[in-house]
């Protein structure tokens, strides 16, 4: 579904070498790695914010250099959420569909339906200045389901969250992911998340996809040295408890 | 707590330096609109003053206009874009904001005077030299860099993130500057047109170098104010004077209300 062959891109100071990657349709892929090592790149690659300096990213087969990220279908939560502060939260979800000039009454029912399905009903008035970290998480996450995007960008969703937000969230991601399947692609630097949301992962280290398998396998077997370093922080145990 | 003896000194040092400075610019405006005000209801009867009056809104408010059009994109591509030779664009465009107006003047009047370019706008009748349309042209040139500058510290404020999502909802490139930066640079916007509105209105220096100064024909109100002292007419140049204080005060307040001070440091520029 998403293939990166041999990508490289250097922004500033930092650079993202040879990544070869192939994330399945449907699946939960989560790209593990310390802070700057790239993982947000590869997502904003995948939605067509960078073009790579060399290499190309496949979309469904298809080489995504001149499809630009209104056509790639494609919904993004950042870790910041980046709302419209100047738009209440029912235009910030209602926002995707209002464009494609879809009747209104629909929309406010799609809205209406999403917003009872996060428990966000009570704030559709509500500027995104007055909401806290996990409304408006809730709200980002809403105005990207709302588009019914194919592929889910999550850059680090959780980060700001307080661990029993983030504990209860992470559960309505992964069965809404369960119940639409479409892919995500989950970036975070937290081996529980990690542990809990994917069906596998990909580790990156210093701009290199390092690893990729299978949840428990990856953090079982680390490939190399550096692998193994980085994962060692965190003892197995507590990744699959949660 | 007690404080050193030379702190003391130094914090009424300070404040002696900010009285003084406070004191100096509050009565030399002071002065002048103490003696220009009571001259305001006269000189608003006298047909030079009313000309004046007619011909800086004309001219400040098309020469805003451009400013505003002309600024958005300009600083958007400085904020936005990687372009080469960026910092060298970026000094070109502040110059005219570092040198004398009279100098901007010249360099107008030698463009639009002197070169071939200057004759074959004068063909299509686009005539700069002694014109009001050269008022028009040297409160842009001056003027533009400011809005500019504000336009692209008001960009740069803008979470480009927020663009970006704008796209992955399904905006192409000109509707998610159009839904997302532009209303939310709106501050930013109405505080350099007011700032850029009130500089246009007393731009004096390159405007007498490309459009000279004739009663009745480029007879802004900073021309009417130097008209008038060269004839000695001082009530006429008080009252002129008094009308940009007022309007200068009026939209440094709006300037400030709207986030001036917040935007790139551009205040006093």
């Amino acid at each position: 579904m998403i293939r990166f062959a041999d990508v490289s891109i250097k922004l500033g100071d930092f650079s993202l070498k040879n990544v070869n990657l192939e994330i399945k349709e449907g699946e939960f892929f989560t790209i593990l790695g310390p802070t700057g090592t790239g993982k947000t790149v590869i997502l904003e690659l995948i939605a067509g914010l960078y073009r790579p300096d060399a290499g190309k990213v496949f979309i469904n087969g298809v080489d995504a250099e001149n499809i630009p990220p209104e056509r790639r279908e494609i919904g993004f939560v950042y870790q910041d959420y980046a709302l419209f502060p100047h738009l209440n939260v029912y235009k910030n979800i209602a926002f995707g569909p209002q464009l494609g000039k879809i009747p209104s009454p629909i929309i406010k029912e799609r809205v209406k339906d999403l917003a009872d399905m996060l428990g966000i009903s009570h704030l559709l008035k509500r500027f995104p200045g007055t909401l806290s970290g996990g409304e408006q998480q809730r709200v980002s996450l809403a105005r990207a389901f709302i588009m019914k995007p194919r592929i889910l960008l999550l850059d680090e969703p959780f980060g700001a969250l307080d661990p029993n937000t983030k504990r209860m969230l992470c559960r309505e991601l992964k069965k809404m992911h369960l119940q639409y399947r479409y892919t995500v692609v989950h970036v975070t630097h937290d081996f529980n998340e990690a542990g809990m949301l994917a069906d596998r992962i990909g580790i990156i280290l210093e701009g290199r996809v390092r690893q990729v398998g299978v949840s428990r396998e990856v953090f079982e077997n680390p490939l190399d040295q550096k692998v193994a370093s980085f994962l060692g922080a965190e003892p197995l145990k507590t990744v699959f408890a949660g | 707590m007690k404080k050193n003896w030379w702190q003391d000194k130094f914090n009424l040092f300070m404040v002696a330096v900010a009285f003084f400075t406070f004191l100096f610019m509050m009565t030399a405006v002071a002065t002048l609109m103490i003696k220009g005000l009571p001259q305001i209801g006269k000189a608003l009867a006298a047909p030079e003053i009313q000309f004046a009056i007619r011909l800086s809104l004309y001219t400040s408010l098309i020469s805003t206009a451009f400013c505003i059009v002309i600024a958005i994109p300009v600083a958007y591509v400085l904020a936005r874009m990687d372009i080469p030779m960026k910092s060298f664009f970026n000094t070109l465009l502040d110059l005219p904001l570092a040198l004398p107006p009279v100098v901007s003047g010249l360099c107008l009047l030698i463009i639009f005077g002197t070169t071939a370019f200057g004759a074959w706008l004068e063909e299509i009748d686009l005539s700069f030299v002694f014109t009001v349309k050269g008022i028009i042209m040297a409160q842009i040139f001056v003027n533009l860099p400011f809005m500019i500058r504000v336009m692209k510290s008001t960009i740069l404020s803008v979470n480009p993130r927020l663009e970006f999502i704008a796209r992955t909802l399904g905006c192409t490139p000109a509707q998610a500057f159009w839904k997302i930066t532009l209303p939310l640079s709106k501050n930013g916007i109405i505080a350099g047109t007011v700032i850029t509105w009130a500089r246009a209105l007393g731009e004096f220096g390159a405007a007498l170098m490309l459009a000279g100064a004739t009663r009745f024909r480029t007879e802004t109100l900073p021309i009417s104010l130097f008209l008038n002292m060269s004839t000695g007419d001082l009530e006429g140049a008080m009252a002129a004077a008094n009308l940009l204080i007022i309007i200068s005060i009026i939209s440094l307040y709006i300037f400030n209300k709207f986030g001036g001070d917040f935007i790139g440091g551009t205040r006093g520029v």
